[in-house]
């Protein structure tokens, strides 16, 4: 494991510095200039000088981007130039706030995706298959934001047993941050869950038409035992992989789903940052997404060798 | 063309249920996109003080929170879906396939178009919109370049894979050893079999156009009000949910008709190909 990580990190790291210059050079095409806005309307140019003086915004650009990396390697972020504070903390707050609806919507991806995946591979004909299929092809075409329309059309208008928005921190009062959770986790998961419902019902399907399951069933083995003992550990590791690239897609998702349902994450974050060119913020949380985004995709392969014996971590 | 109809599996595809569902669910939308000046005299800009009214004679599905006809809006806002997807998608398949032609060339280009294509899927696509709209301020024409830059990978990786598939065939080895040069094989040869499955892409393509029109009208910084989009008027509409919900009906109708309609028809296609 340790060899499989060692070989791995160094191209991840490379990517991380391109993706880091390439956000830098991104944000310099952006046009305005965010010491004229910050100085207000009414500044001279001695004012707004002052102000660029202070960001540091006078400097030549590839100083301007190696001041940036000494501050990512430290760990020091500095002051937001727009949005106001320090951008670590808000950098934290959002991050907190996303991890948690993403967390909730992985969750429910799992636990939707396995007994559909289940059902779709070992009942194949009849009303429940169509339905499944049925099921898997609206989500999946209908974009999320009228999914979220419509839960919150029955869930918070027509029923009223979930709020319709906003956020409640689920640490300080588990009982109502989870309902403020569940709609907006819900509107995240499932089109994930249908992804990876085909995906691992494809698998388990393939699995089932091996040998050594017409070996077990000659053995009298049940079928139940025969599907989950047998054919899904062989339809997992493919499952996994597919998990992790849907957990990328989740957190870009993430942005719409916070948009939807005024949760104030990442994307919202974001969003303002982008809107209110603050530089700082924007380029700090583009590069933790792409970092994020190269994590996922390294543990996924930890994960794919941990599910699959046959390959070694080399 | 007539030759290329006939060469196509794909008619039949399109001849099952599901492909006649698909066709019939977007071809009303489209329909109603493309007849609005006809069904409606009405200006989907114009205000009035009849604001959020519910569905009645003079306003079918009622009137928006400025008192705008929400049937007019409905049906110029499908225009203006039709109007970027159907821009934005050509531009977006054709830099996607020269892409790929240009990675059928040679190894280092290949390298290089695959490392543009993973470049474009892993940034999530909702900030690239974000950081697009930041450099040209918000509007119809950085929709349409988000959209045609999302598109590049979908159908570069497809034309690449077909090219990678059809330039070990027979009839491709033997026009390359006929004499044919490189450039000529895959132009002539390779390229008019491996265009099959990029009409399959198209209809995802659309549906994807959709999507992301109304993505970034969530945000706020998809296509300019007043100008309607199906994207813009349900975006609107959910601050009346609760107390307004027929405002939402509509623009969730024609959104849903177009993207299941689309999905059905991509997936009938792709039966027709695969048989």
């Amino acid at each position: 494991m340790r060899t499989f990580l060692l070989k791995r990190l160094p191209s991840a790291l490379l990517v991380l510095l391109a993706a880091s210059f390439l956000i830098f050079l991104i944000l310099r095409l952006i046009p305005g200039d965010p010491a004229t806005s910050l100085a207000g309307p009414d500044a001279g140019p001695e004012a707004v000088a002052a102000v660029r003086a202070r960001l540091g915004l006078d400097q030549p650009l590839p100083g301007q981007y190696l001041h940036w990396l000494g501050h990512l390697v430290t760990g020091n972020l500095g002051p937001s130039y727009a949005i106001g504070g320090q951008v670590a903390d808000l950098i934290g707050e959002g991050l907190g706030n996303t991890v948690e609806l993403a967390l909730g919507a992985v969750v429910l991806v799992i636990a939707l995706a396995l007994p559909l995946g289940v059902l779709g591979a070992t009942v194949r004909r009849g009303p429940v298959a169509a339905a499944v299929r049925a099921l898997t092809t609206a989500v999946l075409a209908v974009p999320p934001f009228v999914t979220g329309v419509l839960l919150v059309l029955v869930f918070a208008v027509t029923l009223r047993l979930l709020p319709p928005g906003g956020h409640e921190s689920i640490l300080d009062q588990p009982d109502i941050g989870v309902q403020y959770l569940l709609l907006p986790a819900v509107c995240l998961a499932l089109p994930s869950a249908a992804v990876l419902a085909r995906y691992l019902g494809d698998g388990l399907e393939r699995a089932l038409a091996e040998d050594y399951v017409r070996t077990a069933t000659a053995l009298g083995v049940s079928r139940r035992r025969i599907v989950w003992l047998h054919a899904l550990p062989n339809a997992l590791p493919s499952a996994i992989t597919v998990l992790g690239l849907q957990i990328g897609q989740l957190l870009g998702g993430a942005v719409l789903v916070e948009a939807i349902f005024a949760w104030p994450g990442l994307g919202q974050l974001a969003e303002q940052g982008v809107l209110r060119r603050d530089y700082p913020v924007v380029q700090d949380l583009l590069l933790l997404l792409v970092a994020v985004y190269v994590a996922v995709q390294l543990l996924t392969d930890l994960a794919y060798a941990w599910s699959d014996p046959r390959i070694r971590w080399e | 063309m007539t030759t290329l109809a006939v060469r196509l599996p794909l008619p039949a595809g399109l001849r099952t249920v599901r492909g006649a569902t698909g066709i019939t669910l977007v071809g009303a939308v489209v329909l109603a996109g493309l007849l609005a000046p006809v069904l409606t005299g009405t200006d989907p800009t114009a205000q009035s003080s009849l604001a959020l009214a519910g569905p009645s004679g003079n306003h079918l599905f009622g009137t928006d929170d400025l008192g705008r006809d929400l049937f007019s809006r409905v049906l110029y806002g499908i225009r203006t879906d039709l109007l970027i997807g159907l821009t934005a998608v050509p531009a977006g398949a054709l830099s996607g396939c020269a892409l790929a032609l240009l990675s059928g060339l040679s190894r280092w280009a290949d390298l290089a178009v695959q490392r543009v294509f993973d470049l474009l899927l892993a940034f999530p696509g909702l900030i690239l919109a974000l950081a697009v709209t930041a450099v040209l301020g918000p509007g119809r024409w950085p929709v349409i370049i988000v959209i045609a830059l999302a598109e590049i990978p979908g159908f570069g990786r497809q034309l690449r894979a077909g090219i990678l598939v059809q330039r070990e065939r027979e009839y491709a080895l033997a026009a390359r050893v006929g004499g044919a040069s490189r450039l000529r094989v895959l132009l002539r040869h390779v390229l008019p079999n491996a265009v099959d499955p990029l009409i399959v892409q198209s209809a995802v393509a659309l549906s994807l156009a959709v999507f992301i029109e109304g993505a970034m009208s969530f945000l706020g910084v998809g296509v300019r009000p007043p100008e309607p989009s199906l994207g813009g008027i349900l975006s609107q509409s959910t601050a009346y949910l609760a107390t307004h919900p027929a405002f939402a009906a509509a623009p969730l109708i024609a959104v849903t008709a177009l993207v299941l309609g689309l999905t059905l028809i991509a997936e009938a296609l792709n039966e027709g190909i695969r048989r």
